[in-house]
């Protein structure tokens, strides 16, 4: 199968590839799999407190349009703030790299990474604010 | 095939149906090899040479058909994943999430894998030991779940009322398998691999 030129150029000059310290405050991360090839991708965000993704890091072991996908996706969410990232929607994926329709199962797997990896960073969070909040009300009380 | 007169006739039957078997997730090997090859001998078109076209044509397709339902009802998992599709199921819809300790092994071990790539030498070959461990290891977990699946495959053949939990369990450990297989096919790749 013929690769588009962009999904060849992400494929051999992959952005954005490693990882952060899973167990950090500040990174989300998400891990997806596509369960019909065995395809994985580990999506992580760095996340400000304010809710605006500073950096994002990715590790997909799987095709090329899997990694391409996780790739652009990493480009795509810098600078946005969650409540923007999580409305990306894959078809913006399919668009943008091309693919074609038997690999569009890659690029809904990167638009579950990072709904995955957003709703990680979320429950650290929450956590927090019980946490936090729990001292205040005892202080209160 | 009429089970009056032996005569092939043409219609779309599921795999099941083509074997004369019950839609059952729990088959027995034996027999079913035992029913294709009593099919497939009647079903036979050197049979039919005499007969009519459409009957002709009709044995064809019998026999096409036969052999596609055996060799896909004959493995445990591709069983699996055509019972699926059969219920309408997916393997893949509401089920992208990947286990943590499962996700942990498969990217343990492909870093391993990809370490082995750019290794040279006395580390390559220390390397080479560890993803043989890791291949031992896998194709443990691989022989766990297939008995996992052949168990949830009686509990769901003997529940009368079908609990809807029993097929997300199924789906979980056929993408377990699959997970598995594929990260044994990447492994044996690697170390067929010249240092």
């Amino acid at each position: 199968m013929a690769y588009s030129s962009k999904v060849l150029d992400h494929y051999n000059n992959p952005r954005n590839v490693g990882s952060f310290p899973k167990d950090a405050e500040d990174v989300g991360t998400g891990v997806v799999g596509a369960p019909e090839c065995g395809d994985v991708m580990k999506l992580q965000l760095k996340i400000t407190p304010e809710g605006v993704i500073e950096d994002a890091r990715f590790k997909t072991f799987g095709c090329g349009s899997a990694i391409a996908s996780s790739s652009y996706v990493t480009e795509l969410v810098k600078g946005k703030r969650i409540e923007e990232a999580m409305t990306i929607k894959n078809s913006a994926i399919v668009q943008e790299l091309n693919l074609p329709p038997v690999k569009i199962h890659c690029s809904v797997l990167a638009e579950d990474a990072i709904k995955a990896a957003i709703t990680d960073w979320k429950s650290k969070h929450e956590k927090d604010e019980k946490s936090a909040a729990a001292p205040g009300k005892a202080a209160q009380g | 095939m009429c089970s009056e007169c032996g005569t092939p006739i043409a219609a779309e039957l599921d795999y099941f149906a083509a074997l004369g078997i019950p839609r059952r997730l729990t088959l027995d090997p034996r027999q079913l090899e035992n029913l294709y090859h009593d099919l497939g001998r009647r079903l036979h078109p050197d049979r039919f040479a005499g007969s009519a076209a459409a009957i002709r044509n009709a044995s064809l397709s019998a026999t096409a058909l036969l052999t596609r339902a055996f060799r896909t009802l004959r493995d445990p998992v591709s069983r699996g994943l055509y019972w699926l599709e059969l219920q309408g199921e997916k393997l893949a819809s509401d089920n992208q999430k990947v286990p943590p300790e499962l996700a942990e092994m498969i990217f343990d071990v492909q870093e391993t894998l990809a370490e082995l790539r750019s290794a040279h030498g006395g580390d390559a070959a220390a390397v080479r030991d560890q993803i043989a461990a890791s291949k031992a290891q896998v194709q443990a977990s691989i022989g766990e779940s297939l008995a996992d699946l052949e168990r949830n495959f009686a509990r769901w053949d003997a529940s009368v009322n079908h609990d809807a939990d029993l097929i997300v369990q199924l789906k979980a450990i056929l993408s377990r398998i699959a997970y598995l297989r594929t990260l044994s096919r990447d492994i044996e790749r690697a170390l067929e691999q010249p240092d």
